[in-house]
């Protein structure tokens, strides 16, 4: 295995009874890498991230986390791992500082450890603070800030922004990117194609238990961008999509001799429309 | 030593959120005054000296309904709040074992439990000279521990806190009633010979006699016969789905 391959997964599927949920999943994550799994509800996103973290097991094929086969892990394995799910609560009664103070003493991780990240997630000023007295957005930060307390090698995110306003999600982002620069290795679910786009570093389309497309954001958006057009508004404030052919290339060059051109942009297609010409269907449906 | 830690943690989160619910903060205090209304409201006609059976009564009651409702109760609302309120599950993936879970979540219950069921002991008045406190010590403990564990079943059974109440008022009925009354019948009383609160009904009822109270090996293999039939319960439910279904 490569030194800095956190993660892998080959030809795993899960079966629940009758329904297949997952299908011959395979995939790396590897050391500082943002890895995105995108598809609607339902698609086996949270599925995966139970296999992979050992509270579900596999009908077939291997996962292995950090070396170890996800078949042969126990709990220590949660020493070098976060997980954030979308429904991880807090201890509304208890303070945010004591909130983390308890799973500090689980990782034996030290108070200055808590204080750095309580000022990281900017909620230091708020430590004697009830928990459940926090905005929604200020508890994700809780949550977030919990998980990545002991410094794990992965954190797996399962929808970490759903629900949120979008400054708070953006504070989110901010605070992912951080973590991907300090070597962190993030596996985040979402429905959210533009949040996969801003963060990831690869993404894996995953519609009713398949990855039907994996690669870079933008190698995918590029490899679906057949009809090339260009979206140009004029000095005159008119909007124009173009076609790639030779007479439009010939109309934006006049445009631009004559500086005409307030603004062009190229119109590859977003993970959201690749998603819906590899499916068929739409993520958010 | 790691091991003693993140126990030491577990049992840190169940106190403080037990020590914030009131409404299971509460319920040892109530069972203690409870037990000193009841001497004053008995005695009133004897001027305060109970009689032995009322004093049975007293001891009874008092002790039953603390091993039940601090076991049953207070220990499967507290698993059951945490299912409700999404933080088992990030406990359990923060590198607790089950067994820690489990050690951590009845600790503080138990110990409460033996603590005050000498409490009452000593709120009822009862001379100690009538009382067996190595057996009473003995018996406490057992009836406590079994009680803690059918809370931990209870705490897997249920998903809310009303539902864990739902699912152990039945229990506490059965467990509390049965020896309770079993003086009003033979049937009750045979089949409260074979509960671990029915053995706890007995050794009281000696105490309040001014019997001398022995642990005969029947009162043994009921304590230890179910405390063990509640442990293998426990751990087949939990080895089937852990203390959450997914």
């Amino acid at each position: 295995m490569e030194q800095n391959v956190l993660l892998q997964l080959s030809h795993i599927s899960k079966r629940f009874k009758t329904d297949l949920a997952l299908k011959d999943i395979s995939m790396e994550l590897h050391q500082g890498e943002i890895l995105g799994f995108l598809g609607p509800s339902g698609a086996g996103k949270t599925t995966t991230i139970k296999i992979i973290t050992g509270q579900l097991r596999q009908t077939s094929g291997e996962a292995k986390i950090l070396g170890t086969d996800s078949t042969n892990i126990d709990a220590s394995i949660y020493e070098k791992i976060g997980v954030v799910s979308d429904n991880s609560g807090i201890y509304d009664k208890m303070t945010v500082w004591q909130n983390l103070s308890l799973f500090a003493q689980i990782w034996r991780v030290s108070n200055t450890r808590v204080e750095e990240v309580l000022k990281q997630v900017e909620l230091y000023e708020h430590s004697k603070k009830q928990a459940g007295k926090l905005s929604k957005g200020q508890k994700q930060r809780l949550v977030l800030a919990r998980a990545v307390l002991h410094k794990p090698r992965i954190l797996f995110l399962d929808e970490p922004t759903s629900g949120l306003d979008p400054t708070t999600a953006v504070e989110i982002h901010r605070m992912l990117l951080n973590l991907k620069q300090e070597g962190m290795a993030i596996f985040l679910t979402t429905h959210n194609m533009e949040e996969a786009t801003k963060l990831c570093d690869k993404v894996a389309l995953l519609y009713q238990g398949e990855i039907v497309e994996f690669g870079s954001p933008q190698e995918l958006c590029l490899k679906y961008n057949h009809d090339k057009k260009y979206q140009v508004l004029l000095d005159n404030q008119e909007e124009i999509v173009l076609e790639q052919t030779s007479e439009n290339i010939g109309k934006i060059a006049e445009w631009m001799r004559k500086n005409r051109i307030q603004c062009i942009h190229s119109c590859e297609p977003t993970l959201e429309s690749v998603f819906l010409k590899v499916t068929g269907k739409a993520l958010n449906a | 030593m790691e091991n003693m830690n993140k126990l030491a943690a577990v049992a840190r989160i169940k106190w403080l959120c037990v020590s914030r619910n009131t409404a299971v903060m509460i319920g040892p205090f109530m069972v203690l005054g409870m037990v000193w209304g009841c001497k004053i409201l008995y005695g009133l006609r004897t001027d305060g000296k109970l009689v032995p059976m009322m004093m049975a009564v007293l001891l009874n009651l008092g002790i039953t309904m603390n091993i039940c409702t601090n076991g049953f109760l207070t220990v499967g609302t507290a698993i059951a709040e945490e299912k409700e309120k999404h933080t088992l599950r990030v406990l359990m993936t923060s590198s607790i074992t089950g067994m820690q879970y489990f050690i951590g979540s009845i600790l503080y219950p138990f110990v409460l439990t033996v603590v005050i069921n000498f409490a009452i002991l000593w709120v009822s008045g009862i001379s100690m000279e009538q009382v067996s406190i190595p057996a009473y010590f003995l018996v406490s403990i057992a009836a406590s521990l079994i009680s803690c564990v059918i809370g931990m079943i209870v705490g897997i059974c249920a998903d809310t806190q009303m539902n864990a109440n739902l699912i152990g008022y039945p229990l506490l009925i059965v467990f509390m009633m049965i020896p309770m009354f079993g003086n009003m019948s033979d049937g009750l009383r045979r089949i409260s010979g074979f509960l671990f609160t029915g053995v706890v009904t007995k050794m009281t009822d000696c105490f309040a006699n001014g019997v001398k109270y022995t642990v005969e090996p029947l009162d043994i293999a009921v304590l230890f016969g179910e405390l063990i039939i509640s442990a293998l319960v426990f751990l087949v439910m939990y080895r089937r789905n852990g203390y959450e279904k997914d």
